[in-house]
Protein backbone atom coordinates (compact mmCIF):
# COMPACT_ATOMS: atom_id res chain seq x y z
CA UNK A 1 0.00 0.00 0.00
CA UNK A 2 1.18 3.67 -0.92
CA UNK A 3 1.37 6.20 1.26
CA UNK A 4 1.35 9.43 -0.06
CA UNK A 5 2.78 12.56 1.16
CA UNK A 6 3.90 10.52 4.61
CA UNK A 7 7.64 10.98 3.94
CA UNK A 8 7.02 15.34 4.19
CA UNK A 9 5.21 14.95 6.65
CA UNK A 10 7.49 12.94 9.03
CA UNK A 11 10.22 15.52 8.09
CA UNK A 12 8.00 18.81 8.77
CA UNK A 13 7.49 17.43 11.59
CA UNK A 14 10.93 17.14 12.63
CA UNK A 15 12.25 20.59 11.08
CA UNK A 16 12.63 24.01 12.34
CA UNK A 17 9.50 26.36 11.66
CA UNK A 18 9.61 28.79 8.55
CA UNK A 19 8.02 30.78 11.14
CA UNK A 20 10.16 34.38 11.71
CA UNK A 21 8.46 34.96 14.69
CA UNK A 22 8.72 38.77 13.80
CA UNK A 23 6.98 40.55 17.09
CA UNK A 24 8.91 38.17 19.28
CA UNK A 25 11.94 38.90 17.34
CA UNK A 26 12.80 41.88 16.16
CA UNK A 27 13.82 42.52 12.54
CA UNK A 28 15.94 44.71 10.97
CA UNK A 29 15.36 46.23 7.40
CA UNK A 30 17.59 45.38 4.51
CA UNK A 31 20.74 47.84 3.86
CA UNK A 32 19.83 51.12 2.12
CA UNK A 33 15.59 50.18 2.99
CA UNK A 34 14.04 53.44 2.83
CA UNK A 35 12.29 53.95 5.61
CA UNK A 36 11.34 56.84 8.05
CA UNK A 37 12.93 60.44 7.73
CA UNK A 38 15.07 61.94 9.06
CA UNK A 39 15.97 65.50 9.13
CA UNK A 40 18.66 67.43 10.95
CA UNK A 41 17.62 70.99 10.90
CA UNK A 42 21.23 72.59 12.04
CA UNK A 43 22.39 71.02 8.28
CA UNK A 44 19.86 72.49 6.45
CA UNK A 45 19.79 76.14 4.61
CA UNK A 46 16.02 76.56 3.44
CA UNK A 47 17.40 76.41 -0.54
CA UNK A 48 14.10 74.66 -1.26
CA UNK A 49 15.13 71.81 -3.38
CA UNK A 50 13.49 69.41 -1.21
CA UNK A 51 10.32 70.49 -1.34
CA UNK A 52 10.56 70.99 -5.52
CA UNK A 53 11.63 67.64 -6.21
CA UNK A 54 9.10 66.11 -3.76
CA UNK A 55 6.35 64.28 -6.24
CA UNK A 56 3.56 64.05 -3.48
CA UNK A 57 4.39 67.07 -2.21
CA UNK A 58 5.01 66.00 0.88
CA UNK A 59 7.38 68.60 2.42
CA UNK A 60 5.79 71.95 3.83
CA UNK A 61 7.45 74.90 5.00
CA UNK A 62 6.24 77.40 7.44
CA UNK A 63 8.30 80.83 7.54
CA UNK A 64 7.69 83.08 10.96
CA UNK A 65 9.66 86.51 10.78
CA UNK A 66 11.78 86.37 14.44
CA UNK A 67 14.21 88.77 16.04
CA UNK A 68 17.42 87.42 14.73
CA UNK A 69 15.87 86.60 11.52
CA UNK A 70 13.44 83.90 9.78
CA UNK A 71 12.14 80.16 12.18
CA UNK A 72 11.98 77.84 9.73
CA UNK A 73 9.66 74.92 10.16
CA UNK A 74 10.15 71.87 7.37
CA UNK A 75 7.50 69.09 8.23
CA UNK A 76 7.89 65.48 6.28
CA UNK A 77 4.67 63.99 5.97
CA UNK A 78 5.09 60.50 5.89
CA UNK A 79 1.57 59.51 5.34
CA UNK A 80 1.82 61.26 1.72
CA UNK A 81 5.67 60.16 1.23
CA UNK A 82 6.57 57.73 -1.40
CA UNK A 83 9.75 57.32 0.06
CA UNK A 84 11.81 57.23 -3.18
CA UNK A 85 14.79 58.70 -1.60
CA UNK A 86 15.03 61.96 -4.08
CA UNK A 87 14.74 64.88 -1.39
CA UNK A 88 17.61 62.97 0.36
CA UNK A 89 19.74 62.85 -2.85
CA UNK A 90 18.88 66.27 -3.75
CA UNK A 91 19.82 67.75 -0.40
CA UNK A 92 22.97 69.28 -0.67
CA UNK A 93 24.40 69.71 3.08
CA UNK A 94 22.74 66.20 3.66
CA UNK A 95 20.29 67.21 6.21
CA UNK A 96 17.77 64.59 4.71
CA UNK A 97 18.39 60.97 5.70
CA UNK A 98 15.78 58.07 5.19
CA UNK A 99 16.83 55.40 8.06
CA UNK A 100 15.74 51.74 8.54
CA UNK A 101 13.04 52.40 11.11
CA UNK A 102 10.03 51.14 9.06
CA UNK A 103 7.69 51.34 12.59
CA UNK A 104 5.84 54.22 11.35
CA UNK A 105 2.36 53.66 12.59
CA UNK A 106 -0.15 56.54 12.96
CA UNK A 107 -2.81 55.90 15.97
CA UNK A 108 -4.22 59.89 15.86
CA UNK A 109 -3.20 63.05 13.29
CA UNK A 110 0.61 64.26 14.05
CA UNK A 111 2.04 60.56 14.05
CA UNK A 112 3.26 60.38 11.24
CA UNK A 113 4.69 63.88 10.64
CA UNK A 114 8.84 64.31 11.47
CA UNK A 115 9.57 68.22 11.77
CA UNK A 116 12.50 70.42 12.77
CA UNK A 117 12.79 74.17 13.33
CA UNK A 118 15.74 76.59 13.07
CA UNK A 119 16.29 79.97 12.65
CA UNK A 120 17.80 81.50 10.08
CA UNK A 121 20.00 84.54 10.63
CA UNK A 122 19.43 87.55 8.46
CA UNK A 123 22.07 89.69 6.77
CA UNK A 124 25.05 87.91 8.10
CA UNK A 125 27.13 85.64 7.18
CA UNK A 126 25.01 81.76 6.69
CA UNK A 127 27.39 79.47 8.93
CA UNK A 128 27.49 75.53 6.98
CA UNK A 129 29.76 76.42 3.86
CA UNK A 130 32.82 77.63 4.46
CA UNK A 131 34.28 74.88 5.61
CA UNK A 132 34.06 72.98 2.47
CA UNK A 133 34.82 76.12 0.52
CA UNK A 134 38.18 76.75 1.88
CA UNK A 135 40.57 73.29 0.01
CA UNK A 136 39.14 74.72 -3.38
CA UNK A 137 41.60 77.74 -3.30
CA UNK A 138 44.07 75.74 -4.62
CA UNK A 139 42.12 74.45 -7.20
CA UNK A 140 41.62 78.27 -8.90
CA UNK A 141 43.98 80.41 -7.59
CA UNK A 142 43.04 83.24 -9.96
CA UNK A 143 39.55 83.36 -8.55
CA UNK A 144 39.36 83.66 -4.79
CA UNK A 145 36.13 82.16 -3.16
CA UNK A 146 34.35 84.41 -1.36
CA UNK A 147 34.25 84.45 2.32
CA UNK A 148 30.32 84.45 2.96
CA UNK A 149 30.45 81.45 1.07
CA UNK A 150 28.06 82.75 -2.06
CA UNK A 151 29.57 81.93 -5.52
CA UNK A 152 31.94 83.19 -7.74
CA UNK A 153 32.07 82.93 -11.29
CA UNK A 154 35.58 82.17 -13.30
CA UNK A 155 34.85 84.29 -16.50
CA UNK A 156 37.79 82.56 -18.45
CA UNK A 157 35.76 79.21 -18.02
CA UNK A 158 32.57 80.26 -17.84
CA UNK A 159 30.99 79.56 -21.34
CA UNK A 160 27.52 81.35 -20.35
CA UNK A 161 25.39 78.84 -21.00
CA UNK A 162 23.02 79.57 -18.14
CA UNK A 163 21.96 76.08 -16.50
CA UNK A 164 23.17 77.38 -13.31
CA UNK A 165 20.56 80.53 -13.62
CA UNK A 166 17.95 77.61 -14.46
CA UNK A 167 18.85 75.39 -11.67
CA UNK A 168 19.11 78.56 -8.61
CA UNK A 169 16.07 77.79 -6.77
CA UNK A 170 15.96 81.47 -5.39
CA UNK A 171 16.46 82.94 -9.10
CA UNK A 172 19.47 84.82 -7.60
CA UNK A 173 21.52 84.16 -11.26
CA UNK A 174 21.00 86.15 -13.99
CA UNK A 175 22.66 84.47 -17.26
CA UNK A 176 23.19 86.42 -20.83
CA UNK A 177 24.29 84.40 -23.29
CA UNK A 178 24.80 87.33 -25.94
CA UNK A 179 25.97 90.16 -23.34
CA UNK A 180 28.30 87.45 -21.65
CA UNK A 181 26.71 88.89 -18.26
CA UNK A 182 26.67 86.94 -15.37
CA UNK A 183 24.54 88.58 -12.41
CA UNK A 184 24.52 87.21 -8.81
CA UNK A 185 21.75 88.54 -6.80
CA UNK A 186 23.21 88.42 -3.51
CA UNK A 187 19.66 88.64 -1.05
CA UNK A 188 18.33 86.00 -3.01
CA UNK A 189 21.33 83.29 -3.05
CA UNK A 190 21.22 81.11 0.42
CA UNK A 191 24.38 79.53 -1.23
CA UNK A 192 23.59 76.07 -1.41
CA UNK A 193 25.94 75.02 -3.75
CA UNK A 194 23.96 74.07 -6.53
CA UNK A 195 25.11 76.01 -9.15
CA UNK A 196 28.57 74.94 -8.39
CA UNK A 197 27.29 71.13 -8.62
CA UNK A 198 25.81 71.68 -11.92
CA UNK A 199 28.06 74.04 -13.92
CA UNK A 200 29.67 71.63 -16.89
CA UNK A 201 32.67 73.99 -16.82
CA UNK A 202 33.41 73.83 -12.88
CA UNK A 203 33.46 77.86 -13.88
CA UNK A 204 31.54 78.64 -10.52
CA UNK A 205 33.68 78.68 -7.12
CA UNK A 206 32.26 78.35 -4.34
CA UNK B 1 -21.44 31.92 30.04
CA UNK B 2 -21.76 31.71 26.56
CA UNK B 3 -21.95 35.59 25.84
CA UNK B 4 -17.91 35.71 27.96
CA UNK B 5 -16.44 32.02 25.87
CA UNK B 6 -18.12 34.10 22.48
CA UNK B 7 -16.60 37.46 23.61
CA UNK B 8 -13.50 35.69 24.73
CA UNK B 9 -12.73 33.58 21.89
CA UNK B 10 -13.81 36.40 19.36
CA UNK B 11 -10.95 38.23 20.57
CA UNK B 12 -8.45 36.10 19.41
CA UNK B 13 -9.87 36.02 16.09
CA UNK B 14 -9.91 38.90 14.44
CA UNK B 15 -10.73 38.12 10.83
CA UNK B 16 -9.63 40.50 8.19
CA UNK B 17 -11.45 42.19 5.29
CA UNK B 18 -9.20 43.54 2.47
CA UNK B 19 -10.73 46.29 0.14
CA UNK B 20 -8.79 47.09 -2.86
CA UNK B 21 -9.58 50.64 -3.50
CA UNK B 22 -7.46 51.08 -6.88
CA UNK B 23 -4.26 50.26 -5.14
CA UNK B 24 -0.85 49.71 -7.28
CA UNK B 25 -1.09 45.75 -5.78
CA UNK B 26 2.05 46.65 -4.33
CA UNK B 27 0.31 47.17 -0.66
CA UNK B 28 -2.06 44.32 -1.31
CA UNK B 29 0.76 41.55 -2.21
CA UNK B 30 2.61 42.59 1.34
CA UNK B 31 -0.98 41.98 2.96
CA UNK B 32 -0.54 38.32 1.40
CA UNK B 33 2.61 38.27 2.65
CA UNK B 34 1.67 38.59 6.46
CA UNK B 35 -0.41 35.56 6.11
CA UNK B 36 2.18 33.70 4.18
CA UNK B 37 3.94 31.24 6.97
CA UNK B 38 7.63 33.15 7.02
CA UNK B 39 5.33 36.10 8.97
CA UNK B 40 2.13 34.01 10.06
CA UNK B 41 -0.22 36.53 11.37
CA UNK B 42 -2.38 33.38 12.07
CA UNK B 43 -0.46 33.22 15.13
CA UNK B 44 -2.60 36.60 16.22
CA UNK B 45 -5.79 34.51 14.84
CA UNK B 46 -5.69 36.91 11.57
CA UNK B 47 -7.71 35.43 8.88
CA UNK B 48 -8.71 36.94 5.82
CA UNK B 49 -12.86 36.85 5.48
CA UNK B 50 -14.12 36.32 2.48
CA UNK B 51 -17.41 38.57 3.44
CA UNK B 52 -17.78 42.00 4.92
CA UNK B 53 -20.35 40.29 7.19
CA UNK B 54 -17.62 38.26 8.71
CA UNK B 55 -14.79 40.83 9.23
CA UNK B 56 -13.80 42.57 12.67
CA UNK B 57 -10.72 44.25 10.83
CA UNK B 58 -11.36 46.09 7.79
CA UNK B 59 -7.92 46.46 5.46
CA UNK B 60 -8.13 49.30 2.84
CA UNK B 61 -5.46 49.76 0.33
CA UNK B 62 -5.23 52.19 -2.80
CA UNK B 63 -6.25 55.92 -3.26
CA UNK B 64 -9.65 55.42 -3.19
CA UNK B 65 -10.73 56.13 -7.02
CA UNK B 66 -13.74 57.68 -7.55
CA UNK B 67 -15.68 54.19 -9.32
CA UNK B 68 -14.58 52.61 -6.00
CA UNK B 69 -14.87 55.03 -2.84
CA UNK B 70 -19.14 53.87 -3.25
CA UNK B 71 -18.34 50.49 -2.71
CA UNK B 72 -15.67 50.77 -0.31
CA UNK B 73 -17.91 52.36 1.81
CA UNK B 74 -21.04 50.45 0.80
CA UNK B 75 -18.76 47.12 1.93
CA UNK B 76 -17.49 49.29 5.22
CA UNK B 77 -20.95 49.85 6.53
CA UNK B 78 -21.63 46.10 6.44
CA UNK B 79 -18.89 44.97 8.59
CA UNK B 80 -20.69 44.63 12.08
CA UNK B 81 -19.79 47.00 14.52
CA UNK B 82 -17.34 46.48 16.52
CA UNK B 83 -15.31 47.34 13.76
CA UNK B 84 -11.75 48.62 13.25
CA UNK B 85 -10.49 50.50 9.79
CA UNK B 86 -6.67 50.00 9.17
CA UNK B 87 -4.92 51.56 6.27
CA UNK B 88 -2.17 50.21 4.53
CA UNK B 89 0.49 52.61 2.54
CA UNK B 90 0.23 56.34 2.16
CA UNK B 91 -2.40 56.04 -0.50
CA UNK B 92 -5.67 55.98 1.29
CA UNK B 93 -4.24 58.57 4.04
CA UNK B 94 -3.96 61.03 1.22
CA UNK B 95 -3.49 60.07 -2.49
CA UNK B 96 0.53 60.06 -2.56
CA UNK B 97 1.29 60.66 -6.29
CA UNK B 98 -2.03 60.82 -7.31
CA UNK B 99 -3.03 63.41 -4.85
CA UNK B 100 -5.07 66.25 -6.57
CA UNK B 101 -5.81 64.00 -9.68
CA UNK B 102 -9.87 64.21 -10.99
CA UNK B 103 -10.87 60.79 -9.99
CA UNK B 104 -8.73 60.11 -6.84
CA UNK B 105 -10.97 60.80 -3.80
CA UNK B 106 -8.39 59.96 -0.80
CA UNK B 107 -8.18 60.60 2.17
CA UNK B 108 -10.37 57.75 3.57
CA UNK B 109 -10.23 59.84 6.96
CA UNK B 110 -12.83 62.19 5.22
CA UNK B 111 -15.87 59.64 4.76
CA UNK B 112 -15.16 57.28 7.96
CA UNK B 113 -13.05 57.02 11.67
CA UNK B 114 -9.65 55.66 10.58
CA UNK B 115 -8.23 54.00 13.64
CA UNK B 116 -5.01 53.00 12.57
CA UNK B 117 -2.86 53.82 9.11
CA UNK B 118 0.19 52.23 8.86
CA UNK B 119 2.61 54.40 6.26
CA UNK B 120 5.03 53.32 4.02
CA UNK B 121 4.81 53.44 0.20
CA UNK B 122 4.64 50.10 0.60
CA UNK B 123 4.93 49.36 4.31
CA UNK B 124 7.19 46.45 4.93
CA UNK B 125 5.05 43.30 6.44
CA UNK B 126 6.54 43.38 9.94
CA UNK B 127 5.00 46.82 9.91
CA UNK B 128 1.68 45.57 8.77
CA UNK B 129 1.72 43.47 11.31
CA UNK B 130 2.60 46.07 13.96
CA UNK B 131 -0.65 47.79 12.70
CA UNK B 132 -2.67 45.15 12.67
CA UNK B 133 -1.53 44.08 16.59
CA UNK B 134 -2.35 47.54 17.41
CA UNK B 135 -5.73 47.34 15.85
CA UNK B 136 -6.57 44.30 17.88
CA UNK B 137 -5.81 46.40 20.74
CA UNK B 138 -8.62 49.00 19.89
CA UNK B 139 -10.54 46.27 18.71
CA UNK B 140 -10.89 44.44 22.48
CA UNK B 141 -11.42 48.40 24.00
CA UNK B 142 -14.60 49.37 21.39
CA UNK B 143 -15.79 45.38 22.10
CA UNK B 144 -15.98 46.25 25.90
CA UNK B 145 -17.63 49.69 25.21
CA UNK B 146 -19.48 48.07 23.18
CA UNK B 147 -20.91 45.07 25.57
CA UNK B 148 -21.68 47.79 28.43
CA UNK B 149 -23.39 50.40 26.58
CA UNK B 150 -25.72 46.86 25.45
CA UNK B 151 -26.24 45.99 28.80
CA UNK B 152 -27.32 50.06 29.44
CA UNK B 153 -29.87 49.07 27.30
CA UNK B 154 -28.26 50.89 23.84
CA UNK B 155 -29.13 48.56 21.14
CA UNK B 156 -26.77 50.26 18.93
CA UNK B 157 -23.79 50.84 20.77
CA UNK B 158 -21.66 53.74 22.21
CA UNK B 159 -21.53 56.67 20.08
CA UNK B 160 -18.18 57.72 20.65
CA UNK B 161 -16.99 61.33 19.73
CA UNK B 162 -14.64 59.85 17.39
CA UNK B 163 -17.31 57.41 15.96
CA UNK B 164 -18.73 58.78 12.40
CA UNK B 165 -21.48 57.18 10.51
CA UNK B 166 -20.38 56.13 7.08
CA UNK B 167 -22.26 58.13 4.63
CA UNK B 168 -24.45 56.24 2.21
CA UNK B 169 -22.54 55.29 -1.02
CA UNK B 170 -25.32 58.01 -2.87
CA UNK B 171 -24.45 60.93 -0.45
CA UNK B 172 -20.90 60.91 -1.79
CA UNK B 173 -20.34 63.49 -4.16
CA UNK B 174 -19.60 62.45 -7.47
CA UNK B 175 -16.48 64.16 -8.58
CA UNK B 176 -12.96 64.69 -6.58
CA UNK B 177 -13.29 68.59 -7.03
CA UNK B 178 -16.67 68.95 -5.44
CA UNK B 179 -15.34 67.76 -2.07
CA UNK B 180 -11.85 69.72 -2.32
CA UNK B 181 -14.35 72.67 -2.46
Amino acid sequence: MDFPFVREAVKNLFSRSSCDMYPLKPSEAAEQYRGRIEYDPSKCINCHFCERVCAGGAISVVEVPVEEGTQITRTFDLSTCTFCNTCADFCNTHAIKLTKDYHMIGLKEGDLLVSGTFVKVAKKKPAPPPAEAKPEEKAAPAIKPRDDGKPVQDPSKCVYCGICAKKCLGEALTVDRKEKLWKLDEDKCVSCGTCEEVCPKKAIIM
Amino acid sequence: MFKNLITESTAKSPWLFHINSGSCNGCDIELVAVLTPRYDAERFGFKLAGSPRHADIVVVSGPLTQQSLPRTLRAISQVPEPRCIVTIGSCPQSGNVFKGSYSVMAPLSKYVHVDVAVAGCTPKPEAIMDGLVQATEILKEKRKAWLEAKKNGLKDGPKAETEQEVPAAEDVPASGEEVQQ
